[in-house]
């Protein structure tokens, strides 16, 4: 590997980096200057995203980790999230920030370049997100974490809902990775009026200990 | 003027003056004061003046039920002024006028009413037919409501929210705010919407007793405070519900405040049920001059005073029907306001203690009597009442005249949710018969009048909602419908409509200027149907939505025609039901489209982005939009080109090459490792819909492309023509996963070799041949040798992650062959000389296979496959009458016809699909579709461009490709 070649995230935010690291040739950013409290938005395209796709499904455990049964449902565990998606297809998501490679079973294809990754947490996310999608983030009839899929800001995208309670709450989304200038501009836009502003991998952590995971 | 500024209902604060600016003047409103209210503070009476006659319009109804407090606002045409909130700064001009609205000059069209009868836009100045353009310019010069400049620009923020709800309710009234309660009680979600800037309804600015000795608006106050800490209900207050939709999607646009975001914001809400709690407003009372300035209704006289604390005038007569306007009387007496006389439409009903009150007030309260003209030229002078069958008169000098023939509901939401009104004979009211499921209606407008059975309406109609979304609330349901029922039901309404006048300048419909007379004209002239009389007089469709002539309309035509069959039937609304900005539809204005990895690059480098389908691209790369150089350069040299937008999939499984030969017309068993398969699909028709290439990775896996526009259906394609057969195999979409780098022209193999971690000679590596290896240790790349262009190309697929190193490193490596990026017109013209098609641009919907010479392509063998569209391609292989794809040159060489000009001789005979100057042949070539008979080689073929009147271009059919037909410029 030639370190001087450097991979790009589809996400580049108008902010300084204060502290940066270098992990399978991505330059992923810690954290940015005037992070302030929060809410987030926090690029996580680097980490790595599977698509599962298998008529039996419930015989494969991506890192060990059962895929649930029903589609919308998500099993989080050892860092590893995964979104049942329909009948035949999973969606698992690495969210400790390491880049395992893909089980050497076929039913894994490795989509992490295809989508950008995004998280959404803090104060008031769900004002933000109301702005720009009708997908009902805070169903009562669902507990987190749970996956919606439809339109976010016009664009069709998986979303996770990971915690509701108001002062943590969060979301996670992904959707084609050429849209990510577009939808980033939106959410930054939409959450200008609450203090939205991104933030770098350690707030992702901290929010992620924060929740006990 | 003086407010009155220590009642307890007002919602203004008179210690917070703002100022406006209207008619080169400053004002001074206050705080809370909406823009109308603000400037009759001021003294401004005249605010308007109307369509078509420039009569002059005031205040009148106070909830924008028509337009005559329309104004123009920071240059916003047509805005509501009686209920825009009052903001630091405004500008206010009146519209529709010349001068001010006080001295219009265009005052005297007033009195051309005669020349203007029931349907004068359809009937009058037509004959000679040249005559109408000139008297068109005219009348539009005439009238109008507000004028625009093509290049404004909306100021403002506009926004939009999508909230859930399991109940919405509409209208933030007693009812609405009981509804709301009931629901929330049971843990639900509850959406309230108000139209005016608090909540209270008609509770809000009345002092009249509740209950208990408890006054209505303090009533409405305890209702609102509950509501407001209630945790689970979401209140928008400003808030004017403008559609209903299927499955309860209601959608509202919402005025921001002095500490919103937005100046407004469209609202789109998703709920289970919906309780529609609207309430009533008053129905005009027609008589002569009914709109003249100084004519208001009951609730803008009252709330005028009670809500903004100003009196409405000094000496009023009131001519009303309903106990709303005894009330007002009474009320605004005490205030202030000397009342010469109220006359009541009513015989008898009233209810004897507001008798009483006037009575001891001395105010002269006449019963059977009606207001039937206003006098004065610009404003109010004088009254003129008489008994209802018009047998006895008497003038009163007043500058107010409160005027109401009584109440109507606000049926607009429910109408839209698909309900059934009809006319109720008790009430006077157009109520629903029957509902839709799911929605529910409460309070006044169902012809309730008592607080309590209003409320009582509310609570039971929250519980139905409730009920709706799957809590168990039968007993509840129960107890409040014994409630209800104990409480006194709907009041018996007034059903006059028209005073004994002539109606001449008696105005139905105050939009539109549109008299009484002129809808007995229209009937004279055969209109029977209240839908057919209102589109040939237009009441009722300018932008109040028939607030003002909705009810009275259709009452007025049942009882003008007088027959037994003929039953009042109210005319249909359409969302939005409030006049919206399009600024507020609009939103945010986000153009969401997809960038490709090296947007920014292909950008610094004077890349020419358009959008392209969902992609925004480079398609050129410098002004010469001929792209001469960019040409020339892959013809010569080396070029690359930014191929991202490319569909890319992964299939695999047991049958994915099962799905393969399904969907595609060659047999795909022959895709062999190594190697690229070009083939195409079809649809049933067998007409062309994609084409793309395949590269098998292993067993079972294979890795193919499409074209750009059905990279976001093909996944789905793949499994609609498989969904009956059980197969086993998997398909992913990789589009974004891979960026692609087209590296075209005779030194791309030059630049390759520097940078590859592998052989790439034409011996290793040769036409139609598919590689895996990395670039520079690091990046892994999927090359294909293909040669859409017409010259030595490599595909290079690389992650997108390392698309824009990639993109660097070969810049770098064919800097010294001046390496230069090209865009999509540059390979459009390429392509086009080696007549390589793009589906889509040389075909269309009816275009099969054959007739684009892709024939070659289907293996008719392969039956047991069912390919998709074989069938029908079986059928018009041989198929006459259809259009072939030809290529041709054209007779004059300096001269291009444009891209869809027509092939004619006496008839369209087929169109040009694409025509360029073609640099590398020095001469304009191009690709047309042309009825069989026309394909034969040297055919000439007379073009049609648009705008030639009768001159022609002319062109000769000939061989394709025009660009190294041998191919050997893409084994080199």
């Amino acid at each position: 590997m030639n370190p001087e070649i450097w991979r790009r995230s589809p996400v580049s935010f108008d902010r300084r980096p204060a502290q940066t690291e270098t992990r399978d040739n991505w330059m992923v950013v810690l954290k940015y200057e005037d992070e302030s409290e929060g809410p987030y938005l926090i690029d996580l395209s680097p980490r790595t995203r599977w698509d599962v796709q298998d008529s039996h499904l419930a015989e494969i455990r991506p890192g060990g980790v059962p895929i649930p049964d029903k589609p919308g449902q998500c099993t989080f565990q050892k860092g590893i999230l995964v979104n049942r998606m329909n009948r035949t297809q999973a969606a698992v998501w690495h969210l400790t920030g390491e880049t395992p490679e893909p089980p050497a079973h076929a039913a894994y294809t490795d989509v992490t370049e295809s989508t950008v990754f995004l998280a959404l947490v803090g104060r008031r996310v769900f004002a933000i997100t109301e702005k720009l999608t009708s997908l009902d983030f805070l169903d009562p009839a669902r507990s987190a974490p749970f996956l919606l899929q439809g339109p976010f800001s016009h664009v069709p995208c998986q979303v996770v809902t990971l915690e509701k309670s108001p002062d943590r709450a969060g979301i996670l989304l992904t959707c084609s990775r050429g849209y990510a200038r577009d939808l980033v501009a939106a959410i930054l836009d939409a959450g200008e009026e609450f203090g939205l502003r991104p933030a770098g991998q350690i707030a992702f952590h901290n929010w992620l200990e924060e929740l006990g995971y | 003027m003086k407010r009155l500024t220590h009642l307890p209902t007002l919602r203004i604060d008179p210690s917070q003056e703002i100022p406006l600016k209207y008619n080169r003047r400053t004002y001074q409103g206050v705080h809370g004061d909406t823009v109308a209210t603000a400037l009759f503070a001021n003294g401004v009476r005249i605010l308007a003046r109307s369509l078509k006659y420039h009569r002059p319009r005031g205040l009148y109804s106070l909830d924008g039920e028509c337009s005559n407090t329309f104004m123009q606002v920071n240059a916003i045409p047509n805005v509501c002024t009686e209920n825009t909130l009052l903001r630091r700064g405004m500008t206010v001009e009146a519209q529709n006028v010349k001068g001010t609205p006080e001295t219009d000059r265009m005052g005297f069209m007033d009195k051309l009413d005669w020349a203007m009868p029931a349907g004068f836009y359809y009937r009058t100045l037509h004959k000679p037919a040249r005559i109408w353009p000139l008297a068109l310019k005219q009348v539009r010069k005439a009238a109008g409501l507000g004028v625009i400049a093509p290049d404004f620009e909306m100021k403002g923020k506009y926004d939009e929210i999508y909230p859930q709800a399991d109940v919405c309710v509409i209208g933030g009234g007693p009812a609405g705010m009981s509804a709301a309660r009931a629901a929330a009680a049971q843990g639900l979600r509850v959406i309230l919407l108000e139209s005016r800037p608090w909540l209270g309804g008609f509770f809000d600015y009345r002092p009249a007793e509740y209950h208990d000795g408890v006054p209505l608006y303090r009533r409405a106050r305890e209702l609102a405070q509950r509501l407001e800490e209630t945790t689970n209900v979401r209140i928008f207050s400003h808030t004017a519900m403008v559609g209903a939709y299927n499955n309860n999607l209601i959608t509202a646009f919402q005025q921001g405040g002095p500490g919103d975001h937005f100046d407004e914001r469209y609202i789109e809400i998703r709920a289970v049920s919906v309780v529609v709690a609207t309430g009533c407003i008053e129905r005009p009372l027609l008589f002569e001059n009914n709109e003249r300035p100084g004519v208001m209704q009951i609730g803008c006289a009252h709330r005028l005073a009670r809500t903004y604390g100003l009196l409405p005038g000094e000496q009023a007569v009131f001519s009303i029907g309903h106990d709303l306007g005894l009330e007002a009387a009474i009320d605004l007496f005490d205030l202030g306001l000397k009342v010469a006389c109220v006359a009541d439409i009513r015989e008898d009903g009233q209810d004897p203690r507001l008798v009483d009150e006037l009575a001891a007030r001395k105010i002269p309260f006449w019963r059977g009597w009606v207001a039937t003209r206003a006098h004065g030229k610009k404003t109010v002078t004088k009254v003129s009442l008489s008994t209802i069958p018009g047998t006895q008169q008497r003038d009163f000098g007043c500058d107010l005249l409160v005027a109401s023939a009584g109440m109507t509901p606000v049926t607009g939401p429910l109408t839209l949710a698909q309900a059934q009104l009809q006319y109720d004979l008790h009430t006077g009211f157009f109520l629903p018969a029957q509902l839709p499921p799911k929605v529910h209606a409460a309070g006044r407008l169902l012809g309730l009048h008592d607080a309590l059975a209003i409320e009582a309406s509310g609570h039971l109609a929250g519980l139905e909602a409730a009920a709706d979304c799957g809590v168990s609330v039968d007993a509840d349901r129960q107890r409040a419908r014994e409630n209800l029922d104990s409480r006194p039901g709907p009041v018996r309404g007034c059903k006059l409509v028209l005073a004994p006048v002539k109606g001449r300048k008696s105005f139905i419909c105050f939009d539109e200027d549109t008299t009484i007379k002129n809808i007995q004209q229209a009937i004279a002239m055969g209109f029977e149907a209240t839908e057919l009389i209102k589109r040939f007089t237009t009441a009722g469709t300018g932008p109040g939505q028939g607030g003002i002539p909705g009810h009275n309309l259709p009452l007025f035509v049942a009882q003008y025609l007088g027959e037994a069959s003929v039953a009042a039937q109210p005319t249909v609304v359409r969302a939005p039901l409030v006049p919206t900005f399009l600024a507020t539809y609009a939103g945010s204005h986000h153009d969401m489209c997809k960038r490709t990895p090296v947007h920014d690059s292909q950008k610094q480098a004077g890349g020419v982005m358009r959008r392209i389908g969902v992609w925004r691209r480079a398609r050129y790369f410098s002004q010469d939009f001929s792209c001469r150089e960019e040409i020339v350069n892959v013809r010569n040299n080396v070029g690359m080109l930014d191929a991202s937008t490319l569909g890319k999939f992964r299939i695999w499984g047991p049958d994915a090459l099962q799905a393969l030969q399904r969907v595609y017309v060659s047999d795909m068993s022959k895709v062999s490792e190594g190697k690229v398969k070009y083939s195409a699909m079809c649809n049933d028709d067998g007409c062309i819909i994609d084409d793309g290439v395949v590269v098998k990775r292993g067993a079972n896996d294979y890795y193919f492309t499409t074209s750009t526009a059905r990279a976001g259906v093909t996944g789905e394609w793949f499994r609609y023509h498989t969904r009956y057969d059980g197969w086993n195999f998997s398909i992913v979409n990789l589009t974004d996963a891979f960026g692609v780098i087209n590296l075209a022209g005779p030194n791309a193999r030059q630049v390759l070799e520097k940078v590859a971690d592998a052989d790439v000679s034409n011996a290793a590596f040769p036409y139609i041949g598919y590689r895996e290896f990395t670039i520079r240790d690091t990046i892994p790349v999927r090359a294909m040798r293909l040669g859409f262009v017409g010259e030595l190309s490599y595909e290079l697929h690389v992650p997108s992650s390392y698309m824009q190193a990639l993109w660097d490193i070969l810049a770098e490596a064919g800097r010294e062959l001046n390496i230069r990026n090209f865009g999509v017109e540059a390979q459009n013209v390429l392509r086009m000389e080696k007549c390589h098609l793009i589906i889509g641009a040389e075909s269309e919907l009816r275009t099969t296979l054959h007739d684009v010479g892709l024939g070659f392509l289907w293996d008719r063998t392969k039956t047991a496959a069912k390919t998709v569209g074989a069938v029908a391609l079986r059928q018009t292989a041989e198929q006459e009458g259809r259009l072939k794809l030809v290529g041709f040159k054209m007779e004059d060489p300096s001269r291009t016809p444009k891209d869809g000009s027509l092939i004619v001789d006496r008839a369209i005979r087929g169109y040009i699909c694409i025509a360029r100057h073609s640099f590398t042949l020095e001469e304009p070539v191009g690709l047309a579709l042309v009825e069989a008979p026309l394909n034969q080689e040297g055919t000439r073929l007379e073009i049609f461009e648009d705008e030639c009147g009768d001159r022609r271009l002319y062109a000769k059919v000939v061989p394709t490709p025009f660009y190294d037909p041998e191919g050997t410029r893409l084994r080199i």
